[in-house]
């Protein structure tokens, strides 16, 4: 079903201080053939010199400011460059490299804009019960706000087409940028689906992961963007 | 007299500055006109603040004028905090560029 080039295809990693797992993630990546962008945001120990050395094209925040400025900042460079699709990948291994193809594929096989990756469809293993009920209110909060029928909102991965990528404007420089995403994509109106993919915690993502206190600044952030333009 | 002398150079302060916001925020400076001008009216009459705390069944002015101030400055925080976020948000957006200039040079 694929017919595009690998090349063509952005994977856009944000990354802060991920050094000791970014080698391995980016070395993969770049093994399956795709174009990496790594997004160093004001890391303070080596992860730029790491992403360098395993042939990432590098980018780097000149002070930390958050995941979804991360995000934006890679989205924005893969649309100077020939890419086709962006995908968004986290940098502390918990993603799987041959979910890629199966994103990319249920773009072009449901004419998307955007394949959204989720665990819930997928799996999830050793994901811990009070992050599952997190992430299942956090889901459910989505569905009232936005009203996209999604199964799980703080999925960093995903893919969109060039036109989607273009769609979006992330302002929610911290963790609430995964909901207003999908904000974004609902007030689009381009078309979005989505695909089970594997999320593989391990003690080292987790760690790096949201709590529960994360998920109150997030709803904070949320509240207070609506307050103004 | 002498309290009532300095809160009324300070408010007459707060209505120039009202002036000066006028340009950038016709509402706030409106809003902020309305507060310094009560203020005048009951540092002069404060037994007016005692009736119209009673009328709003509060019982003594001076409680009124601290529900109101406490109200008045949350509302002045929220909009301090709204206004960083603005100024957060041109900030990545200046870092933004610099970042993905640097890299178009560095990785051609």
């Amino acid at each position: 079903m694929e017919v595009v080039s690998r090349a063509q295809v952005y994977v856009v990693i944000p990354a802060y201080n991920e050094g000791t797992v970014l080698s391995r993630v980016v070395t993969e990546v770049k093994r399956a053939g795709y174009a990496v962008v790594v997004v160093d945001d004001g890391s303070t120990d080596a992860t730029a010199d790491h992403a360098h050395a395993a042939g990432a094209a590098m980018i780097r925040h000149p002070f930390n400011l958050g995941q979804g400025a991360a995000l934006q900042t890679g989205i924005d460079y893969a649309l100077t460059q020939p890419a086709q699709f962006v995908v968004t990948f986290d940098a502390d291994g918990q993603h799987r490299v041959s979910d890629i193809p199966r994103l990319i594929d249920a773009l072009i096989r449901e004419r998307a804009d955007f394949a959204l990756g989720s665990r819930f469809l997928g799996q999830a293993p050793n994901l811990p019960p009070l992050r599952r009920l997190v992430l299942q209110a956090a889901t459910l909060f989505t569905r009232l706000t936005t009203g996209l029928q999604v199964t799980d909102t703080h999925n960093g991965l995903r893919a969109m087409t060039r036109r989607g990528a273009a769609a979006l404007a992330l302002r929610q420089n911290r963790m609430a940028h995964a909901s207003e995403c999908l904000s974004q994509i609902g007030s689009s109106g381009l078309r979005y689906v989505e695909q089970p993919v594997t999320i593989e915690y391990t003690a080292y993502s987790l760690a790096k992961g949201q709590n529960l206190r994360d998920a109150v600044l997030i709803l904070l952030d949320l509240f207070a963007r609506r307050l103004y333009r | 007299m002498i309290a009532q002398l300095i809160l009324s150079a300070l408010l007459a302060a707060i209505l120039l500055y009202a002036w000066t916001e006028y340009r950038r925020s016709p509402a706030v400076a409106f809003l902020t006109v309305a507060i310094a001008t009560s203020g005048l009216y009951f540092v002069w009459m404060p037994e007016h603040s005692t009736q119209l705390a009673e009328l709003v069944g509060i019982g003594r002015g001076v409680d009124l004028i601290l529900y109101v101030w406490v109200c008045i400055s949350l509302v002045v925080l929220l909009n301090l905090h709204l206004k960083l976020r603005t100024q957060t948000e041109l900030i990545t957006m200046l870092a933004r560029k610099i970042a993905i200039t640097d890299a178009q040079s560095r990785n051609t």
